[in-house]
């Protein structure tokens, strides 16, 4: 088991993802939602299956997906996540009571 | 059993009690996971969370890092040993945080808050799709 590698990996990482979008929408998702274990594992997932066909596929994810393309669908998924908290009429209930 | 009682009030009783009930229902189904208004359950949480940061990490600098450096090393286990470590305990501290700062900010607030966050990122997504 090469350590040094394991640790240079998470630092590495934990330092680039450290206040990186992923993190940000973790935040804005959780606070609001009645599951944040769910936004939790979401995310966990989704980073874990990035860095795993990185890892594992390498140069070839790239061409499989180009890039411009998955980061258009995420900030259009952004963008409707944003508007469905903005206007959510579960939360003004929820106030009120 | 109540029928010596007046009927008026034996039918204030009776409205009080189907009133009291209806609240305990909507109150259970509002903690199991029957979608309201918008479709929350629990999967579309986990679905839409999943999906959109799959996409927005996709290609990104974390992915490319990982590749980097599993190309060099030669043991891509151990990389993504590591970065799965350094991911799972960045998300983590992104829910802990968030659901700390709801505790601390009136609920409407923390909506809005989030709701404009969530719109810089996708700026900034398109930022780099324009770039």
């Amino acid at each position: 088991m090469d350590w040094n590698l394991l640790g240079l990996s998470f630092i590495t990482v934990f330092l680039s993802e450290l206040g990186d979008k992923s993190q940000l929408a973790a935040i804005a998702l959780s606070g609001r939602s009645q599951f944040p274990r769910m936004v939790f594992l979401g995310t966990a997932a989704a980073l874990l299956l990035t860095s795993l066909l990185g890892a594992l596929a390498g140069g070839w994810a790239a061409e499989l997906l180009p890039v411009k393309t998955t980061k258009a669908i995420a900030a259009i998924g952004f963008a409707f996540l944003a508007i469905r908290l903005w206007c959510n009429p579960d939360a003004s209930q929820h106030e009120e009571n | 059993m109540k029928t010596d009682l007046p009927t008026q009030l034996l039918e204030a009783e009776l409205k009080s009690e189907h009133i009291a009930i209806a609240f305990e229902n909507t109150d259970t189904i509002t903690e199991s996971q029957q979608p309201s208004a918008f479709g929350q359950s629990s999967r579309t949480v986990f679905a839409t969370t999943f999906v959109t940061i799959f996409f927005a990490e996709f290609g990104d600098k974390t992915q490319l890092s990982t590749l980097l450096m599993s190309a060099e090393s030669q043991s891509p286990w151990i990389v993504f040993g590591g970065a799965a470590i350094a991911m799972v305990t960045t998300s983590l501290l992104g829910v802990l945080l968030g659901c700390w700062i709801a505790t601390r900010i009136a609920p409407r607030t923390v909506e809005k808050l989030a709701s404009v966050s969530l719109l810089l990122i996708s700026m900034m997504l398109l930022w780099d799709v324009v770039q």
